[in-house]
């Protein structure tokens, strides 16, 4: 069994799960770049969905879905099931780390040990790697922590198979074949296409950019609607989703800038490091909207801090993402593909 | 985020050290080990303080005999009637049942049995005795593996 694995500290758990199982098999891939080619940036809004009665905002796409854009690469197989049994769930895994295979698994956050207390919730789309089994410990590559942490059999059992919303029901994947190297131009070019459709042309109100113009206008009337106490709570809660641990902070546009300066650099395309840097700028116009938030959860307002004020800067940075995915948009369809 | 605005407070992470995206004097975005950004700690401790509450609200209706022990392990570990039926196989309205201390001390000695498993308690814990806290404040974080 092989206790050796490029533990690489990441910002994002699934896309530094990606990005570490793919330059463990000898192609070196950041974790930016991996969160860019599997089209990891997203905003939705979603009301009817609520978590601890709150509404559901993301500015990521869904669980899953940046591993499933990159095995879809030419060259790479992902092998991923899902189980019944607990037994069952665990054997696989150690059949497969008995091949020296790094595993990679879905888990709910609640039931590591090794998690800081204050940020376990019931959250199951929370993604690691396992690569070494000593004793009844697995030792586990999780790719928000520095180092390479320890957790129990038992409770990791019980992290695969957390119940509620995304339960993971033993979500194990790894890679099963992968190319002598990836071509990253055509991926850089789906990545972004895939981004720009969802955040320019969604059929929905609540998603992409009117996604973002929606919630600034449902912002503005928390306040009368639900009182201030609720909407103070629907507040932090909106600056969790896009600040916590996993998203690189600004609601992963800082990490999606990363991307598109890396690509930039690779492709030789100015136009690119300009779409990064107004995505910067983007991220700390959404960064201003969470210290004016976080002043008022806080009871400690300053004289210009309101919810319309809020709802302002928000409405802003919907107009500003805009015209970033616009000129994005325009990139692709004008620089020639390779 | 510009290097200069990050804060030194390393309470939510217990001393983890976590990695974010921060630009650098030339406007490059780099992978930069910190700490929480302050703002993050405050809605944090929002939440936190919701569920503070919860939980000492449902600990005065329990000594008040209104409701069940079990209410309290399920608000402790965050948890509501429908993810606790998920969680034990059992149907929403036999836990809405499970809340009530009528219901609560006749339960079967299974039922008893898999709701302390899920809260990694003894079935004697589970059904009298002091009150113990949620699953994560009983744990410790020393697993690093080197």
């Amino acid at each position: 069994m092989q206790t050796e694995f490029p533990h690489n500290q990441s910002a994002h758990c699934e896309s530094g799960v990606a990005a570490n199982l793919l330059s463990h098999r000898g192609i070196p891939l950041s974790e930016a770049m991996a969160f860019g080619m599997g089209g990891g940036l997203f905003f939705g809004y979603l009301p009817f969905i609520r978590i601890n009665q709150l509404p559901l905002v993301t500015y990521r796409s869904a669980a899953g879905s940046i591993l499933k854009r990159l095995a879809r690469a030419p060259g790479v197989r992902l092998h991923q099931r899902t189980f019944r049994s607990q037994q069952q769930a665990m054997e696989a895994l150690d059949q497969a780390l008995a091949r020296s295979i790094p595993v990679g698994l879905q888990t709910g956050v609640y039931w590591l040990p090794y998690f800081p207390r204050a940020l376990r919730f019931h959250f199951n789309a929370h993604n690691l790697v396992v690569f070494a089994k000593e004793g009844d410990d697995y030792l586990i590559s999780d790719p928000v922590f520095p180092q390479p942490v320890r957790c129990p059999a038992a409770d990791l059992a019980r992290a695969r198979f957390a119940s509620g919303a995304l339960a993971p029901r033993g979500k194990m994947y790894y890679l099963e074949q992968v190319p002598e190297s990836l071509e990253p131009a055509p991926l850089i070019r789906a990545g972004i296409g895939s981004v720009c459709r969802m955040m320019l042309k969604s059929p929905l109100p609540l998603i992409g950019v009117k996604g973002i113009d929606f919630l600034a206008r449902r912002l503005a009337s928390w306040p009368r609607r639900l009182g201030r106490e609720r909407a103070d709570l629907h507040l932090g809660h909106v600056v969790r989703m896009q600040e916590e641990i996993g998203t690189g902070g600004g609601g992963f546009r800082f990490m999606y800038a990363a991307f598109l300066q890396e690509s930039a650099a690779l492709l030789a395309e100015p136009g690119l490091e300009a779409a990064a840097s107004a995505l910067t700028a983007v991220g700390d116009r959404w960064r201003s909207f969470a210290v004016m938030a976080a002043r008022i959860c806080k009871d400690r307002p300053q004289a210009e801090d309101s919810y319309p004020a809020m709802a302002a800067i928000i409405h802003d940075c919907g107009a500003r993402e805009r015209q970033v995915y616009q000129e994005l948009s325009a990139w692709l369809r004008s620089a020639p593909c390779r | 985020m510009n290097q200069d605005s990050s804060s030194p407070d390393e309470d939510i992470a217990q001393g983890v050290t976590t990695v974010s995206y921060v630009a650098d004097a030339c406007g490059r975005q780099q992978l930069t080990p910190g700490s929480f950004w302050q703002p993050v700690e405050v809605v944090n401790r929002q939440a936190w303080l919701v569920i503070e509450q919860q939980v000492a609200r449902s600990k005065a209706q329990v000594a008040a005999g209104r409701r069940s022990r079990l209410h309290y392990y399920m608000t402790a570990n965050q948890m509501n009637p429908g993810l606790l039926a998920r969680y034990t196989g059992q149907p929403r309205w036999r836990v809405l049942l499970h809340l009530c201390p009528f219901f609560f001390q006749r339960m079967a000695a299974q039922t008893i049995t898999r709701y302390a498993q899920l809260f990694q308690i003894s079935p004697e814990e589970l059904m009298s005795g002091l009150l113990k806290p949620a699953i994560p404040s009983r744990q410790d974080n020393s697993h690093h593996a080197d």
